[in-house]
């Protein structure tokens, strides 16, 4: 009994040292005071602030906004399609060999550190700028830096979402729809993507929520671009590290991002079941 | 043949954006800066000369080792409580103990820092040293929970019928057994932890530096110079790689095994 007690209450404290902040910051976002320690009355100001675009921080939020979501659609777009080609590729592929140094290079964006995988990135980004003659600073050209430098990470996790999906898949029909007379292009696209298709979501909504995620390879190779991590970044010097509308913001992201996790863990618990 | 070919474009990327930067690090590691020539020595004999190397390889040592043992100390009863619950309450405690991971990590040092100052904590490798945890705790859940998941109940069993106390037959049972998990969440955070910018400056007020704070700050003047260090970190990725993977040859342990 006292054991048990004991647990609980281990497990209690660990769950409040993950939450405490952030459910800080929630409560936080419905009162305009710029501190979190003085609570200055319930209202809802910071959300409309938000929405009409009056805040302090109004301009570099849109602008923060618009880029991250910008830039997160095609990351994620580009992510699915290469990871998902790639994974129907090295599931045909019979040769260990090809496929031990395939998911040997896929492995290495996800366990690779952060910040030399960003400083590789640069250097890479740099050579092609003198290669070609790029003159890089006009913001499409930042924006699809951008685009390839994420799906670099992004799509690793594409293809190991859809690769259990092949394996389970069953080949016979992909092959009766080409003995039906069925080209290989218009067979994919019949059978197998549909077969495939909720490893292909997941792996979708994840590179999205990794791309508005990322902090680290964004901020060594793009200046002059904000995202909301760069956004977040740029505030951390301020006496009050998150100013109201910012928090509102903040407050609305963490429960879009809690939703998508949500239903990403649920069919997993399904899958257990059976 | 068709599916085959499929695999070439993501193959074509990988190549250009994965392995060339790698071995683009690799040679600009040995790059004199100044006149391009090859050199073996020249950025390695410059880093040797920064100053603030020596303190930023000591506070990253004891950030990474505390942050290293602390997550362990967390996480392993954690792992432990969580591969025992009840299996209707499992996915929900699973999801709780794992979604901190995806809300932006800049997000939750700032909330940190922003409560930090409400409560009068004050700003420095002990706020670091949170931070750090706070962020890699999940990483070291997962391989735990995935190692303690797949252990026999039987050799438990017998150790309690032979005799053994709960207490002993943890000690020697559980915990030899879960070694693999315990190395792979050791890897997952030692380096990761010491390497990622950004929560040290925020949790010491711009007083201290980690590797990686340090990488990012060389940048500027010398990409060069970053590529150096950036290679010396490779090679220590890729021994932690290889004893991680003599552990365990079971590769679900790892990243895999998350989702």
């Amino acid at each position: 009994m006292v054991r048990k007690i004991l647990v609980r209450t281990f497990i209690g404290l660990v769950l409040i040292m993950l939450y405490l902040p952030i459910i800080w910051m929630i409560v936080f976002s419905f009162t305009e005071t710029p501190s979190f320690s003085d609570w200055s009355g319930f209202s809802f100001n910071n959300y409309i602030n938000l929405f009409s675009g009056n805040g302090p921080n109004a301009d570099k939020i849109q602008e923060a906004l618009l880029n991250t979501l910008f830039v997160g659609f095609f990351v994620s777009l580009l992510s699915t399609v290469l990871g998902t080609l790639g994974a129907i590729g090295l599931h045909a592929i019979h040769s260990k060999r090809v496929k031990t140094v395939y998911s040997t290079v896929n492995q290495i964006p996800m366990i690779n550190s952060e910040i030399v995988t960003a400083i590789a990135l640069a250097l890479v980004f740099n050579l092609f700028a003198a290669m070609f003659k790029i003159n890089d600073g006009s913001w499409g050209m930042t924006a699809l830096k951008l685009i390839l430098a994420q799906t670099t990470f992004c799509a690793p996790y594409v293809l190991l979402n859809v690769l259990p999906r092949l394996q389970k898949s069953d080949n016979k029909i992909y092959e009766a729809a080409l003995d039906l007379g069925c080209t290989p292009a218009k067979a994919m696209f019949k059978v197998v993507i549909p077969d495939i298709m909720p490893g292909i979501i997941v792996g979708a909504l994840l590179s999205f929520t990794l791309s508005i995620d990322d902090f680290v390879i964004t901020k060594v190779n793009v200046t002059s671009f904000e995202t909301l991590s760069t956004l977040l970044y740029g505030l951390k010097n301020g006496k009050h590290p998150l100013p109201a509308d910012i928090r509102a913001l903040f407050t609305i992201i963490f429960f879009i991002v809690f939703a998508l996790m949500m239903i990403l863990y649920t069919p997993k618990k399904k899958q257990e079941k059976n | 043949m068709f599916k085959k070919s499929l695999a070439i474009p993501y193959a074509l990327f990988m190549a250009i954006f994965v392995l060339l930067p790698l071995v683009l690090v690799l040679v600009f590691a040995f790059i004199d800066a100044s006149d391009g020539s090859f050199d073996m020595v020249t950025n390695f004999k410059e880093l040797a000369k920064e100053q603030a190397l020596g303190k930023v390889i000591g506070n990253s040592l004891i950030a990474g080792l505390s942050t290293s043992a602390l997550c362990l100390l967390i996480g392993y009863p954690i792992a432990y409580y969580l591969t025992k619950t009840e299996f209707n309450k499992k996915g929900v405690m699973i999801g709780l103990f794992l979604a901190p991971m995806w809300v932006n990590f800049l997000l939750r040092m700032m909330a940190t820092k922003a409560v930090f100052n409400v409560i009068g904590f004050k700003m420095g490798m002990g706020a670091v040293i949170f931070g750090l945890t706070y962020e890699f705790l999940p990483y070291m859940i997962m391989p735990l929970y995935n190692t303690l998941l797949k252990i026999d109940k039987c050799y438990i069993e017998g150790a309690s019928d032979l005799g053994a106390t709960p207490i002993r037959a943890f000690w020697k049972i559980t915990v030899p057994l879960s070694m693999p998990g315990i190395v792979s969440g050791l890897t997952m955070v030692m380096i990761p932890s010491i390497t990622t910018f950004a929560v040290t400056e925020i949790m010491s007020n711009g007083k201290m530096m980690l590797l990686g704070d340090f990488i990012y700050s060389l940048k500027a003047d010398s990409l060069n110079m970053a590529a150096a260090i950036s290679f010396i970190l490779l090679i220590f990725m890729c021994a932690s790689m290889i004893i991680s993977n003599k552990y365990s040859n079971d590769s679900g342990a790892k990243g895999g095994g998350l989702w």
